[in-house]
């Protein structure tokens, strides 16, 4: 028989280095049905003291691979004792939840809104912004028009201010009948217009006069 | 292509004769050469399975000296290419081999000129069963899903493993590690095969690393046979796991065969189960394990020269 002790946690439960916490979990269920006292398909194969070692075993891998941290930990240990490549432990892709829109692209929102920002900032478009404002009632076609002339899309303007895109869309359309209650459409105008570097107050009155009933 | 298969198990009951008769006729039937061999010395039961009552010759004119080789002690059976070697007739004291007369089967065997050679064993872990075991470098366990049977089978791994052990450091020029091995066991009888190694080992790191390296080059398959509704079905691939995990050995494992009340009547009809129920599942899981056995045997390596 193979010595346990020769036997890393991944061997133990027979899963690749690279394994998913539910497949870790997966193995572990199989590996208790494996190894456990009333198990067929070990019957008489390790004495007593025999099975409650692999057991043991069977615990403490569970328990270090689920745990993040020690499980890093332990990665860091087979590396150092040359029983796994180096390779195989970096790089396990992304941890933390990524922007809806951008997956791939970036991993950090503040970097993202940031980028939006200057974006924003970057192009010269006071005068657009100037003749908007200029303006009795303003309607959010014309909203939709400064934004494509920034070059920013529906999804990045939702990333920075978490206005649903339909919602965006219906405001851009001017679809009055499926715009949403008045409390919430004032201060959406509001943040939209922050992105676009617009005074807030100044388009949401603007915008107002022009859904108003004539 | 080549293959010596010899059939074990360690459990008597399992169906190790059975398994060897239809496996037999399925081999014939792809068109190879087959001869089954009954090494089950005093349980001989391998002619009546294949509806022979009285076969001609057998192994015991050939360790009689009636006739000089193996070869002539081949009958023929009603299956087209299938041959046997019967012991039916030998001595009644013939479970007793003496050593230089196991060599000579032995040697034999591997003389013979086949495609297929199964060698169906006794039950147990005696060293006539073992030694004809070690005949090849593959072997293929029938094991039933019940605790008696699975423990069997472990321990004429184990068995395998040790008596292996032995005949290598016999022959490798061991004899210095053999005198600390056997000074160090209590009354002579040597340890279990881990513990041999460990000590090997200990005293000489490349012996070790051959012991091993030998033992890595068996390829064990083994089937679940008398397969019943409600057991496990994913029993003989854990089993796999195990053994793969902590022996030293590949093991493979092939199907389950299910049970069958039928095989009670082949048997008393004296007609191989395989031809009289070819489209049973049972019959369907012996096809599935020729070929597997079959398309493995393309980088299946055979051990002819294993010397005792």
């Amino acid at each position: 028989m193979k010595k346990l002790e020769e036997l890393t946690y991944f061997d133990i439960l027979e899963i690749p280095i690279n394994a998913s916490s539910f497949e870790i979990r997966e193995a572990y269920q199989e590996a208790l049905s494996i190894y456990s006292e009333d198990s067929l398909s070990t019957y008489a194969f390790f004495d007593g003291e025999e099975r409650k070692r692999v057991l043991v075993k069977i615990e403490e891998a569970y328990s270090t691979l689920v745990d993040e941290k020690k499980r890093a930990e332990y990665e860091r240990q087979l590396v150092r004792e040359g029983k796994i490549d180096m390779s195989l432990v970096e790089d396990k892709g992304p941890r933390k939840p990524i922007p809806l829109f951008q997956v791939g692209e970036s991993k950090s929102r503040d970097a993202f809104v940031n980028r939006i920002r200057h974006k924003v900032k970057a192009g010269d478009h006071d005068e657009e912004r100037k003749k908007i404002l200029d303006k009795e009632q303003l309607s959010g076609t014309d909203l939709k028009h400064l934004r494509e002339a920034i070059g920013l899309t529906l999804e990045e303007v939702f990333e920075i201010t978490r206005i649903n895109v339909s919602i965006l869309r219906s405001i851009e359309e001017d679809h009055h009948e499926s715009l949403p209650a008045m409390i919430y459409l004032r201060s959406f105008i509001k943040s939209y217009a922050q992105v676009l570097e617009l005074d807030p107050e100044r388009t949401l009155q603007a915008y107002l006069k022009s859904i108003a009933p004539s | 292509m080549f293959y010596i298969y010899p059939i074990g198990g360690g459990k008597g009951g399992s169906g190790k004769s059975f398994i060897t008769a239809n496996l037999g006729v399925l081999f014939a039937s792809l068109g190879k050469k087959v001869v089954l061999i009954d090494l089950d010395l005093g349980g001989s039961n391998l002619h009546t399975l294949l509806g022979l009552t009285n076969p001609s010759t057998g192994l015991h004119d050939f360790l009689n000296k009636k006739v000089g080789d193996l070869h002539d002690t081949v009958v023929e059976t009603i299956v087209p290419n299938l041959s046997i070697i019967s012991s039916v007739s030998c001595s009644m004291e013939i479970a007793n081999l003496f050593y230089v007369q196991k060599l000579k089967i032995i040697k034999a065997i591997q003389r013979l000129q086949y495609d297929c050679i199964l060698l169906d064993l006794g039950a147990g872990t005696n060293y006539n069963t073992l030694d004809f075991f070690l005949t090849s470098n593959e072997g293929l366990f029938v094991v039933t899903p019940e605790p008696t049977s699975i423990e069997n089978t472990f321990r004429f791994i184990r068995a395998v493993y040790l008596r292996k052990l032995k005949h290598l450091l016999r022959q490798n020029d061991f004899s210095d590690v053999l005198r600390k091995l056997t000074s160090q066991s209590k009354n002579g009888v040597m340890g279990s095969p881990s513990e041999v190694i460990e000590t090997v080992m200990k005293i000489d790191k490349s012996k070790g690393e051959l012991l091993l390296d030998r033992l890595a080059q068996f390829e064990l398959k083994f089937v679940l046979n008398q397969f019943r509704k409600h057991t496990d079905v994913k029993l003989g691939d854990k089993i796999e796991r195990v053994c793969n995990k902590h022996f030293y050995s590949k093991f493979k494992f092939l199907d389950n065969i299910s049970y069958d009340e039928r095989v009670h009547d082949s048997i008393f009809s004296k007609e191989v189960y395989i031809m009289k129920y070819p489209y049973t599942p049972t019959a369907a899981a012996l096809q599935n394990i020729v070929n597997k056995m079959a398309s493995n045997g393309k980088d299946a390596t055979l051990n002819r020269s294993v010397a005792l």
